[in-house]
């Protein structure tokens, strides 16, 4: 059964219309012994993958494929990392994408294919002086 | 802001999931979040505000 209906694709349809660059959506998973959680992002994924030539899915093993999930500092599944044309844009999502996660992930797919990060040009100023790493974490619930 | 610098990364954590995860940084509601896993901003707080909070670490 299809978690998205036919009206949520269209709505999701249009909003990709307009990306610029390809982007990829790296699901760090583990098929056996893993979370049931893992399988729900794999379906939403398959589904909103389909929405947009330039969007593609690619399921990394979690288990199987250590060194690339540390590369990509991803601890914990399931996880999924946004790539623009190949390149870490340094977005994570841990978790399934489900309700209120699934247009954050809409949203970070349309930033990544785009080149506006909608910040104010004061933001950006203050963003572009940093010269120490950050790590931010946004808790979030489904609802 | 990690699209705007080399230096940021931001993760969107599912707290139901991540239950050990939520505990250690205290999160009662949402949206919380950690900066460096020791600066909280909590609720959704305006941009200006919000870029400030984040970067008082660096200073």
């Amino acid at each position: 059964m299809a978690l998205l209906s036919d009206e949520d694709r269209q709505v999701v349809r249009t909003h990709l219309a307009d990306l610029e660059h390809d982007v990829r959506l790296l699901l760090f998973t583990q098929t056996i012994g893993g979370p049931d959680t893992a399988l729900i992002a794999k379906q939403i994924l398959d589904e909103l993958a389909g929405l947009s030539e330039r969007l593609s899915i690619e399921e990394v093993n979690f288990v199987l494929e250590k060194e690339r999930a540390a590369a990509y500092g991803v601890d914990k599944i399931p996880a999924i990392v946004v790539l623009r044309d190949g390149e870490d844009t340094r977005i994570r999502f841990y978790g399934a994408p489900a309700g209120y996660e699934f247009m954050s992930l809409v949203e970070a797919v349309i930033l990544a294919g785009g080149d506006d990060s909608g910040l104010t040009e004061e933001s950006r100023k203050l963003i572009a002086g940093v010269q120490e790493p950050i790590s931010l974490k946004v808790f979030v619930t489904p609802t | 802001m990690a699209v705007e610098s080399p230096q940021i990364t931001a993760a969107c954590v599912e707290a139901t999931e991540f239950m050990e995860l939520s505990r250690r940084y205290r999160v009662s509601g949402v949206p919380k979040t950690m900066v460096n896993g020791k600066v909280e901003i909590l609720g959704a707080v305006p941009e200006d505000e919000f870029v400030r909070q984040v970067l008082s670490l660096d200073a």
